[in-house]
Formats: structure tokens, sequence, C-alpha cells
């Protein structure tokens, strides 16, 4: 690999962090906006649901997010604040149905510590200013002046220091915030602010409330007539008011979020730590609160934030388990619960670790993830491309061509699939038994290749070969007409409609023949000036059966041509440059528009958008799909239509927000692809690979596909066994019944098909698997489980004693075979050259596998390396280690086999707080960590001075915006070694937001092409709310900040391809490239992922 | 750390607050490191300490005898009980012998704070020197009006490179290394400058303390001064002194009388230390109290530090943790740590033999270095369970040693 990066999302975050409610897009209509980190999402509620209506990335990770109404405003804006103290106000605009920046600023001071609790920004319910809390001891202000525009913010101290929440109070004469804070001695109290704008400051608010509950965390504003504010602790919930008092206790619980029912505040639902659902009730009489009253509702996934939207369904965002949107029931269901799961919204958050399998052996990586957390804790296998149901195949070599047809014109099924070889036709048929046999069309010549067959009107079947055209009764199955080509020429290409039949005979002639009842009328021939070489007639037009217009490839001028039927008359002539000839063309039409697509012999695919009433091509674009000549059908999945272009790498295109999109097939090579849809097997594929006939179902047509596999338990750990064909997992199951953290480990192993747990392997009391590794030692065959853990004693802030166990599978069980007690956490655990390498607390330990003389294995420790804080992340390669320390940055050590060492050979001396490492080559070694930076650093071996050798050079800096868990090498896709991106080598990651990407490193000259698109897109494409991104991909800790130095951000690059025509053109004048190169080259980048 | 650990990877905490709570863990469990030790190559009381700002990885340190030396505390240079013990000799030592070297003590040894090419020192010979790292060569040099007690510079400044210089003298006197002149002298004070040190939130601003004559010293107060260096003449942005005394203490009502009435120090105020996050000053006097300042308003925040004997004779380097949360300040021959918002003693450093005399925390690895009259620069690191194994080795090598003396 190399030190130039490019980082690319594969799966977008999934993680719902805020979600609010509100008449954002217009004053009648509500929607939902949800932001999952650094990607907001504007949805609209209508009565099938909700339906989406923008997603847009941000340049920050949002801290905070409202919607608020100024003054004399119709609609709302949006409020949005950002981790790195941008904030932004963002109006709809309903014309462009986009989001348009209304103010923005910068908040940041030069003074105060970051606060520890998160940032806290809010609104004043009269929209008379915004507060933010994001500093310690300090309180901005941002007033709003009478137009509602925003004025200069300022400062306010504030003497409590350690604040957990702040909000503002409904009807007060003066903004009024409430104060919810920790003093020294760790006691919680409430207290009241007024904030006077004259004077900028606080004057002591009208009243206070001391020594609450031990676990308040959350405060609630009460909107009128009621006023005050709940706060809700873990064993009470207490409302507060200048007049009021009162308590009610609760089951302990930790409330993680609330969403209000009622807009006059007198009904809230509240969600717990355990993902139950509670109704909080004031009850009031005239206006005089009388008492709180609470009730349990059902379970949800652990919520983030709810949101009450209108009906009593409600959307409930998560963070550790899919997000849902629920219905709440008027009575309950036979399990008491008045929660009903109307729709689940997948999230892989937090994604703590991964694997990269190829299960089925395709070469095609698929990720598995542990994700979620506590009781919503599953497994997600994330797959990109589009998978191939296998349902029966057949071993058939040499198929030149294969079509479907029907017994009957009504049938809605298809019956027989032609099979077209060199030198004969062969029928398959669905029998009763609905196994595929071979049958015969009396009326089809079956000792000659078949050019081409449909089904025609009036049940009749249409077969072309080289000499003639065959019209056959469908139901009889005999010849009822016959065309024969003129003589000395022969039929070379022809396709077919319901009720026309075009084709082309040597020397440029094409004919149109017209299918009527039991008769083929040739209407119109027309000789042109060359050979051709494909054509297609497939009806676009309001008429399934008819099409008006044709295209017709030809050889020598290399052009494509769209005639006029029924007389031949030509349209237009699109030369399509170069000197490769068209293959396969076909018109399609996607999403209301018309295109022409036009696959070249040497895998390129140009598309045109036709413009059907006078065939004029437009938007001229040219992918490559794969190396081999291409042929093109269309297939329906799911009542939409998609084109199957096989080749050696075969591919779907289908359409999605007026755009075409690729999506590549999970085989291998494909020469031809027919639907076959049979009653048997409903929307099937016939597919010709390889001497072999394929029957399968496809996936749904989306580039990555998850599938969720729900443990109920929270799987921290996985790694998979290739010759036991297992995963084996650190899990834990947290017990429910109390507050008290009870918690149990295990060590599980899971089938790697079906994802059963086939065996279980309890773990101490307070012990936890902390690392797992398949490996196997030197001078022993056997592929073993080594699983690190830790004790973790109540009464010790750090654990002391761990073990290592050492698993081998037998009979499917996990069976011990080793155990080794260590002193301390083993966090990690690598295979090292043939032996056993643990990170220990701040030791990393060689361990060897020893045979004693029982014959017994043991683990016997070699040799250490201290000089670590704490060694979490480690990585090796050869003899070199490369670990990432808790708050050390990188080292790397090396293992001296003569002396039986391990030394540290170089460092890096910057203060990252480390949470992922991995080696990309002998040299470079990329870092995760705590400010959600990713960076590189370089080993110096050729440094002229001891200071230099030991030095790790930082080369590559970047701001990712997530945190990293884990990376691991690998790839989504299915890597060709003839491509140019199959040599690229990538490193996927996973992330606390359910993110997953890749690091790709590329070439320099690319790298330095992409560059400079890079910096022209920066200038085409503004962020939302007037962020920038190239502040945002800064490299950002406490202590600096600096520009992101050899990485990409691929997302922003490929955003290219969602560019209009001109503003394309802008780059490419830019850039002076011309644009189809550009698109190429970031088409080529897209198949990273 | 292992519960945090695990919390932090499915977002349970904020990475911020992982870090924060990690430091503050390993601060308050620090004791004297049984990992580390710094070689001293002083043979006179060490009464300056600093880590440089950039890497955080070389402690410069001067002392009495006019030496000033450098240390790597990230490498060491060898090591003792089994590997374990990581011994950190000095990368080189200036010293009377040097052509350029002072005459006299060095009360005063700083980082340029932007990166290490460059060190400056104060001396009691009157001069500020400021050094090339690389070939320890004076390449500016500055002759004060006195002896020089403290030089200070801005760690945020990108706009100047201003020294700023208490002396003997009544001045702060602000050495300019762009230009190699006095860029401003600053008027305030009615005695010899003993501790100063530049605003963290802005870097135009300079907080000094002046030392007090012996029998008639009122109460002096730290003072801050503006040093803007657009306008022609430095003015105070405030005077903590006056404006005591005038503002009526917005809270805090229970508070001691004897508070009510204190204004600043009674005697000389000999250290001064502003928190990381420029809110906050913290003042140490020969009345051995300490005090805490609100930076912006200038006001006391009245937090009652327990008592503690402090050296009055010399000026003392105090430090604060990261957080904020702890001061450590040198009491006698020990140094102690104090919560900056109750005042309590958490901790208390005994390990030298003499008195302390300069304190300096290392954020990046929690560490604690203190100097003193003793020669000595000790290491106080957060405890590590490697203890159990040099435990071990040093009973293996005491009973071997042991043996040998019977041997004898």
């Amino acid at each position: 690999m190399s030190i130039w990066n490019y980082v690319v999302t594969a799966h977008k975050p999934t993680n719902v962090t805020h979600s609010c409610v509100g008449n954002f897009t217009g004053p009648q209509e509500l929607n939902l906006i949800v932001a999952k980190c650094t990607r907001i999402e504007i949805h609209l509620l209508t009565p099938q649901g909700l339906q989406a209506m923008l997603d847009v990335p941000i340049y920050g990770r949002i801290a905070t997010l409202e919607l608020f109404r100024p003054h004399g405003e119709t609609q709302d804006l949006l409020f949005v604040a950002t981790e790195r103290y941008k904030f932004c106000v963002l109006q709809w605009d309903a014309e462009a149905a986009e989001v348009i920046t209304r103010a923005m600023g910068d908040v940041s001071d030069r003074i105060g510590r970051p606060t520890d609790n998160g940032q806290i920004g809010i609104i004043d319910p009269d929209c008379r200013l915004i507060g933010l809390h994001l500093y310690d001891g300090l309180f901005k202000v941002i007033p709003f002046d009478n137009k509602g525009q925003l004025k200069e913010a300022f400062n306010i101290r504030l003497e409590e220091l350690q604040v957990l929440d702040i909000k503002f109070l409904y009807g007060c004469p003066r903004p009024t915030i409430v104060v919810l804070y920790q003093d020294n001695k760790d006691a919680r109290h409430v207290k009241t602010y007024e904030v006077t704008l004259k004077d900028k400051d606080f004057v002591e608010g009208p009243w206070s409330q001391n020594n609450l509950d031990n676990g308040a965390d959350l405060l609630i504003p009460v909107p009128p007539p009621l006023c005050g504010v709940l706060i809700i602790g873990e064993e009470t919930i207490v409302y507060c008011s200048a007049s009021a008092f009162k308590a009610i206790p609760i089951r302990p619980s930790i409330t993680r979020a609330y969403g209000r029912v009622d807009a006059d505040g007198s009904r809230y639902l509240l969600g717990d730590h355990n993902g139950l659902l509670h109704l909080l009730v004031i009850t009031h009489e005239r206006e005089k609160v009388t008492g709180l009253k609470i009730e349990l509702l059902g379970e949800t996934s652990v919520a983030s934030s709810i949101s009450y939207l209108d009906n009593a369904v409600v959307f409930v965002g998560s963070s550790y388990g899919d997000s849902q949107l629920i219905k709440l029931n008027l009575h309950p269901d036979a399990k008491g619960s008045y929660v009903e799961v109307l729709e689940r919204y997948v999230n892989l958050g937090p994604i703590v670790d991964f694997c990269v399998v190829d299960l089925e052996r395709q070469g095609q990586g698929q990720v598995v993830t542990c994700s979620g957390a506590y009781k919503d804790g599953s497994l997600r296998i994330v797959r990109n491309g589009i998978g191939i149901n296998e349902q029966a195949s057949v071993e058939l070599q040499g198929i030149k061509g294969m079509w479907s047809l029907r017994s009957a014109s009504d049938d809605p099924y298809d019956t027989f699939l032609v099979v077209s070889f060199i030198s004969e036709t062969r029928i398959l048929a669905m029998n009763l038994e609905d196994e595929l046999e071979e049958t015969e069309i009396e009326g089809f010549y079956s000792n000659v290749q078949t050019l081409f067959c449909h089904d025609a009107i009036y049940d009749q079947l249409v077969q072309v070969t080289s000499t003639s055209v065959r019209l056959v009764s469908s139901t009889s199955r005999e010849l009822r007409h016959e065309w024969f080509a003129p003589a000395g020429y022969s039929v070379n290409v022809a396709t077919a409609s319901a009720t026309q039949v075009l084709l082309a005979t040597g020397g440029g002639h094409l004919v149109y023949l017209e299918i009527g009842d039991g008769v083929l009328t040739e209407v119109k021939n027309a000789q042109l000036e060359y050979d051709i070489s494909c054509l297609d007639i497939n009806p676009i037009g309001d008429n399934p059966n008819y099409s008006q217009l044709a295209a017709v490839g030809m050889w020598t001028d290399i052009s494509v041509r769209i005639f006029s039927l029924p007389d031949l008359n030509l349209i237009t002539k699109e030369h399509l440059g170069g000197e490769i000839i068209p293959r396969s063309v076909l018109l399609c039409s996607f999403e209301g528009i018309s295109y022409l697509l036009c696959a070249l012999g040497d895998g390129h695919l140009l598309n045109f958008v036709l413009n059907t009433s006078n065939g004029e091509l437009t938007d001229r674009k040219k992918v490559s799909l794969g190396t081999q000549p291409i042929a093109l059908r269309t297939f329906s999945s799911k009542n939409a239509t998609h084109v199957f272009a096989a080749s050696d790498r075969p591919t779907v295109i289908y359409s999605s927000n007026k755009k075409l999109l690729y999506s590549n097939v999970n085989l291998k090579e494909v020469s031809y692809m027919c639907p076959f849809n049979s009653a048997a097997f409903p929307d099937s594929l016939a597919i010709a690979k390889e001497g072999e006939l394929t029957i399968g179902t496809i996936d749904d047509i989306q580039k990555l596909h998850i599938r969720s596999i729900p443990l109920g338990e929270h799987a921290r750990r996985i790694c998979h066994q290739e010759q036991t064909r297992t995963f084996a997992i650190c899990s834990l199951k947290y017990n429910q019944s109390s507050v008290e953290d009870s918690e149990m480990h295990f060590i599980r192993l899971l089938d790697d098909q079906t994802f059963e747990f086939i065996s279980t392997y309890p773990l101490d009391q307070f012990e936890c698997g902390c690392s797992i590794l398949s490996c196997s030692f030197s001078d022993d065959s056997n592929v073993y489980y080594c699983v690190g853990t830790a004790y973790v004693m109540p009464e010790e802030n750090e654990p002391t004693k761990g073990r290592i166990l050492v698993f081998a599978v037998e009979d499917g069980k996990l069976q011990l075979i080793a155990e080794k007690e260590t002193k301390g956490a083993v966090y990690s655990l690598n295979a090292f050259n043939g032996k056993l390498l643990a990170a220990i607390n701040q030791k990393i330990q060689l361990y060897k596998w020893m045979l004693r003389d029982d014959g017994s294995r043991e683990l016997q420790s070699e040799c250490g390396h201290h000089g670590h804080i704490l060694a979490l992340y480690v990585q090796t390669r050869g003899d070199f280690i490369v670990v990432g320390d808790l708050m050390k940055s990188i080292s790397l050590l090396i293992y001296k086999h003569e002396e039986g060492a391990i030394e540290e050979r170089a460092r890096d001396y910057n203060a990252n707080w480390m949470s992922a490492v991995e080696i990309l080559d002998d040299d470079i070694y990329l870092g995760a960590e705590n400010n959600f930076n990713l960076f590189t650093v370089r080993k110096n071996s050729e440094g002229a001075t001891d200071e230099e050798r030991g030095r790790l050079e930082v080369v590559g800096e970047y701001h990712l915006g997530e945190f990293v868990n884990r990376f691991r090498h690998g790839s989504l896709v299915m890597r060709l070694p003839d491509s140019d991106v199959g040599q690229i080598p990538t490193v996927i990651f996973g992330t606390v937001n359910g993110v997953i990407g890749v690091i790709a490193s590329l070439p320099h000259e690319q790298y330095a092409f992409l560059e400079m698109l890079q910096t022209n897109l920066r200038k085409i494409i503004k962020g939302v709310g007037g962020l920038s991104h190239e502040q945002w991909r800064s490299f950002y800790n406490e202590k600096k900040t600096v520009d992101a130095k050899n990485f990409l951000d691929g997302d922003l690059i490929e955003s290219f391809l969602d560019l209009s025509r001109n503003r394309m053109e802008e780059i490419s004048k830019a850039m002076n490239v011309p644009v189809d190169e550009l698109m190429k080259r970031v088409e080529e980048l897209t198949r990273l992922h | 750390m292992w519960k945090e650990t695990r919390e932090r990877e499915f977002g349970n905490i904020r990475p911020n607050l992982f870090s924060s709570r990690i430091s503050k863990s390993r601060v308050s469990s620090i004791r004297l490191s049984n990992y580390k030790e710094i070689v001293s190559s002083h043979r006179g009381s060490v009464n300056s300490l600093q880590v440089d700002l950039t890497e955080g990885r070389y402690l410069l340190a001067g002392a009495s005898d006019a030496t000033v030396a450098v240390y790597d505390i990230e490498r060491a240079t060898d090591y003792d009980g089994g590997g374990l013990i990581a011994k950190h000799k000095s990368l080189f030592v200036v010293n009377k012998q040097h052509e350029h070297g002072h005459k006299y003590a060095i009360s005063s040894a700083i980082w340029y704070p932007i990166d290490t090419g460059l060190f400056v020192t104060g001396s009691y010979d009157h001069h500020i020197n400021v050094w090339d790292t690389n070939t320890t060569h004076v390449v500016m040099d500055f002759k004060m009006p006195g002896k020089v007690y403290r030089a200070a510079m801005s760690s945020i400044a990108r706009s100047h490179m201003l020294i700023a210089a208490g002396t003997e003298d009544v001045q702060v006197r602000l050495c300019d290394i762009a230009s190699g002149a006095f860029a401003h002298t600053l008027s305030g004070h009615r005695d010899g400058v003993m501790s100063l040190e530049w605003s963290t939130s802005s870097e135009y601003v300079l907080k000094s303390s002046s030392t007090a004559q012996s029998s008639s010293a009122k109460a002096r107060a730290p003072q801050k001064k503006l040093a803007n260096g657009n306008a022609l003449k430095p003015h105070a942005v405030c005077r903590i002194s006056s404006q005591v005394k005038t503002a009526k203490q917005r809270s805090h009502p229970g508070m001691l009388s004897s508070h009510d009435r204190a204004t600043g120090h009674y005697g000389v105020v000999t250290g001064l230390k502003v928190t990381e996050d420029g809110m906050y000053l913290l003042s140490a006097g020969s009345d051995s109290r300490l005090r805490l300042w609100d930076v912006e308003s200038g006001c006391n925040t009245l937090v009652n530090f327990e008592t503690a004997r402090l050296q009055s004779s010399k000026a003392i380097q105090m430090a604060v943790s990261q957080d904020s949360s702890l001061a450590f300040v040198p009491c006698m021959t020990t140094a102690k740590a104090f919560d900056i918002w109750s005042g309590q003693t958490k901790c208390t450093f005994r390990g030298h033999y003499e008195n302390v005399n300069c304190c300096w925390y290392d954020a990046l690895n929690q560490e604690l270095y203190t100097g003193g009259n003793d020669r000595q620069i000790l290491v106080w690191s957060p405890s590590k369970s490697i203890s159990d194994e040099v435990d071990e080795w040093r009973k293996e090598q005491a009973a071997t040693v042991d043996q040998d003396n019977w041997s004898d």
C-alpha cells in the first residue's frame, strides 16, 4: 500500500443521534428530521408512512439539532451545531427541494475547557435567544433581533462547573434557563437563571431545588399552561416549578430519551437503557399540577431519541439497535405491550468488531459485524453487490443465446426456455413435477442456431434463424408462417417484439416484418451503407407490444442509429468514437426517462438519454463494466425494470433518483441471461455461465445487502475459522432484573452458514472476554481459537488478572485445550511466527506453544516488552509488531530471533489516544484516534541518526469524523485481477455510528489527479449550512488543527457523478480533462466499495 | 481504564470524556515513579523545569549552579532493574565552563513555545540568553537591569515573540526575539517582579507579581498587564487588588470574615500559574497562602486552600493539571496536590531531601516533575502494576548484594 490514501464510505452512518418533528418543508407539512451524526435526513409524514425527502451530509458531527419558529414565520427553521463549534440555521427551499443556509457562524472560544458531558444547544421557546453550553463555566448566548435575525454572540459566566443539563423554561417574561448540575460533593441540584440581554449577564432565577436524585440527568421543560420542569432521575421523577413540587418513585432505570406527546405537555414518552418505553402523565386541575403517573407501554430498541409524530405513531431513534417506527395502541396485546412496531430501520452501529470473510468462496468479501449493544446486540452480514440465489442448475456447454417463451399470450408465467447452441436449439420446459426437462416445439428449427425468439400476439411464437423467420402457434406448436431471407443473404442479427420483427442480413439490409394472426408481413426493407452489428426494438412507448423506434449498431463507422418504425427512416446517427464496435444495444425506460444503452466489444457501456418524440440522444456517458463484450437484457424485479449486462463482470443497471446506478452481480462470468418467470420459480432468471445453466432468483436491487442475526446479547469480538467453518464470538448478556450491573460473559461458537450457536463456553464470574483469535502454532497442525480475558473485580480499578484460553473445535464443540493465567487484561491477541503474541495491560508478551511430557500442550511465556501505558491494539507483520497505545500513539517493536527478545524500534511521539491500528505495508502504519482522526506514520529505516530512525514520521492526517473501532485488510467487492481497481489494496473500517468505510491506497499519479479533482469539487459543491469541507477534513485535536494530508475524501469525489452536466463541464474546464475521462475515473473508484 | 475502554467502543462514553476520565484517574494515583528516573546533571538546586510545548518530549531544567540541561523524557538513555526502570540522562548540559554560560544561578529556563529549536534562560547574572538548542550557542543576549527572577513566553502567541522578564527592577521588560531589543517596559509594580505568566487565553495579556519590601509590606495582589504590540502605551486591564476591595462578592455568603478583607497576599507573591483553560489564576504568597483568582473579573474566588508552609525566600513554580482540577505546589520539602475547587490537599509528595522549588505537570503522560534544592529532579507518575516485578527484581538484587556483603 502507499501513503496516498482514499477514504470512502461504503455504508453510511445509521446511528440516530437526534430527531425532531415540525413543519419544516411547508406550513402544512409535518416532517421528521433525523440526524445520524454526520448526516441529516428529512422525511415527510404521509398517510402511507414516512417518505424520504432529502438526505444530506453535514461537514461536521452534529452536536445539537433543534427546530424553532421565529416570530412571523409560518414554518420552522432548523438549528444545527457541530462538535467543532460551528452552527447554522437551515431553511427549506420548496422550489429547489433543498435546504438553504439562513445563518451560520463559529462559536468557539479561546478560553474554557470543552464540557465533558457533551455540548448543549437550546432555543428559547419564545425565540428570544439561542443558548449554548460548550465550555465548562461558560454559557454562550446568541440573541435574536426583532426580525428573527441572529445578533452577535456573547458569553456569560456560569458558576456551576459540572453541568448535566440546561433547558429553557416556558412561560417566563424574561428568557430563563434551568440548570441541572453536580457540586463538588457529587450532589445534584437545579437552579434557574434569567438571562438579561442588556447587561449580558445572569440574574438569579425564580426558584431552585437542592439535593435531587443522585442519578438525575435529564430535564424536560413543560410548556404552558403548566410550565415548570420535569427532572428525570434514576429512582425518582420530580416536577418542579416556582409554586409546585411533585415527585414519584420509579423502578430504577436510566432514562436516555424523551418525547413530548401533547402540545400542552401533559404526557411524555420516556425510553430507558433497557429499551422499555414508559408514558409519564402530569395530572392537573385548573392548570395546577396535582401529581405524576407513570405507566409501562412496552419494549422498543434502546432509544437515543423519541419523536412523537401523529396519531399515536412514534419514531424511536436508536444508537444501539435498529431505529423503529412504532404505533401505540389503545389496548395491550397478548403480552401486555401497547407497542406495535410498524417499521424497522437498519442500524449497524455500534460496530465494535468485525471480520472479513468469503463464506461463498467466490472471491467476494463479506463483512460480519458485531453490532448493537445491550439487548439489541446482533451480528450483521454485510455484502456488496447483488446475489443470485441459485435454485436449479444444469450442465450445458456452449450456450449462444437464451429466451423464455410462454405457452399462451395471456399466461402470466413462462413455460419454455429456448437455449441456442452453435448448431442446434434445445427447448426446456417445466413439467408437471416442476422439473426442467427437454421438450420440443415442432414448428421450430432445432438443428440450427437460433438468433432470436419472442412471444407474439395471437398465441404465437417467433423464431429467427439465419435463413428464416418462423411463426409458430404456441398452443399447437406448429408452424403457421415462415419468412425466408433473400437468396444469397443470411440473417446475422434479429430482434422482435410481440408484433414486430427486425432483422439484418448481410450486405447492410435491414428488414422490418410485422406479425399478424398466422402471417408475417415484410413491411419495409432498407439498405444501409455498412453491416449491422446489433439491433433492438424493445418497446418503450405506451404500447408494450409495439415499438416506434429501432436502435441499430453499425460496423465500420462505429455508430448507433435510431430509425422510426414502421417506415425505417433514419432519425439520429451517433458516432461512438473509437474502434470498438457496438455489440449490444437496448432501448429502455427507467423512472419515466428513456435511455439508449449501447455496449461495446471491450466491456464499455455508453448510455444516452433518448427523446422518444424526436429521437435525439443527449447526456452521453461512458462507463467500463468489464473487459469482454456485453449482452444487455431487461428484466423486472419487484415491479421495476432493470437491465442485466452479461459479461465477465455481470452488472445490474438500475435507476434511483433519476440516476443510473450500476451494481455488480456476485457471479464470475455470465455469457447470457434471460428472465424466466415460471410457476415453480417465480421471478427467476436463467443465467448461462461457464458451461452451466442456472436458474435463480435475484436479491433486492441495491448496493449493500445486510442480513441481521439478532443475538439478544452484546457481541464484542468475532473471528472466523476457515477450517471448521465456524465463527467464535465473545459476548455478554446483561441481567436486566436490577440496575446493578450484572453481566455474564460467554465464548460462543456459531456455524458460519446458519449462524446458530453450536457451542458455548461460559466464562467465570467477573471474567470478560477481551480478544479472540483463530490461529495455529508451529509444530502443530491443528487450528485453535485463542481467547484473552480479564477478571474485572468490582473493587479493582484495573484488572490485575486474566487468562488466555486455547480452544479446539471438536465435533462442533469448543474444547478447552490449554489455559494460561496473565497479570492483567488481554486486550489483544495475534498469531506471531507460529507463537502467540498477547497485549496484557501495559505489556506485550510472547508465548510459545509447548508440548509437555504427557503429550498435552501449554502456553509458555518466552519474552515480553514493557513501556506502554495500555497496549490496546496490536497488529503484526513478519517480525514487526505495531502497537496502538491508550494515549501514546503508535510504536513499532521488533522481535529478535537470536536473542529471543522484543525491542522497540521506533515510535510516534505525538500524544494520540488510539482507537485502532493497522499495518498498511512494511513501512506504513495506519491509526485511528480518539478525536475521530485518521493518520499514517512511516518507518524511517534510512534515517541518518538513531533519533531519526527511532521516530515514526507522520505522513498522512485526516479528520474522518467517525470513531473507528477496527481496521481489517480486505475488500467488499469481488476482485478481478485484470481491472485497474483490482490492484488497489484496501482496508475496511467499522465505526461506532455504523459506518463501514474503505481506505484504498492509490498510486501517486492517480492520487495527484484526484486531489486536483477534490480541490475543484470543493469550489463547486458547497457544504450544507455553509460549512467548509477543507476545515471539516482537517486533522483536529486539543493541541492542533492541521490541513488534511495524503488522504482524500472519496465521498466528495464520488459526488462528482451526481452533478449536473454543466457543473461537470465547469470542473472539466478547470482541470482541462474531458468530462468523460473524469467520469470514467471516478466511476472506477466507486467500484472499490 | 478497562471499563472506559469498553464503554467507549460502543459509544457509551464520548471520546473526550474518556480521555479526561482516564487522565483524571491516572493523575489521582501518581506517586514516586517506579519505572522512570531522571539522572540529574545539576550540582545546585533545580529552580526551573519545563517540558517543551510542541512535542511534550524534552524537559528543560535550570539550576543554581548555572547549569541548564535538557532531558528526553520519552526515550530512556538506559535501563535498570532488568529493563523495567528507565533512566533518563541529560541530552546535553550547559554550565559555567561554556563560553556563553551564565555566571550565577539560573532562575528560569523556558522553551521557545513554537518549536524546540530555541530556549531561553534567565539568570541572577542580569542576563537573559536565548539559546539555539541544536548547537547550544547563545543566539541572543538581553542585558537586564538586575537579577532575573523569571522569564516567560506566551504559549499561544502567534503574532509576537516576546519574552517577558521579571527582575529586581520594578518594571517588567518585554524582550523581542525578532528584533533583539526591548519592545516595552511595563510599569505598575513598586518592587522587583518575582513571578509572571502569560495568559493562556489572550496572547497580549501578561500576569506578573512582585516582591514586597520585607518589613513594610502591605498586601500586594498579582497584577495583570496588557502588552499590546499595536498600542503604544500598555495599560493594565485590571488590577486585582483594587477590584477585590470594591467588588462585592457575588456568592459564597458563608465565608469567613477574614476572607472578605483578603485582597491578595500578605507578603511576597512567590508564584503564579494560569489554568490551562485560561479562566483562573493561582497565586502563592510568602504568607503561605494560595489564592485562586477569576481572570475575567479579577475577583478572588475565595477557595479556602488548606494551609501549607510555602517557601518564602524564593520564587516557586507551580503546576496545574490539564483539566484544572489539581494544583501542584512546592511546600518546603514536599510538593502537594490541592483540589482547586475545594482547596483540600489531595496528596503529598515526599521524596526530596530539601526544599522543592519547581513543579511541572506533563499532561501527556500525567506525570509530575519536581526539582529541589537537593539537586534532584524527581518523576511522579501513575503507578504501574509492574511494581511487583520490579520489587521481585529488587529483592533478587538485594539478596545477591546481601550475599556479597556476607561473603566479604
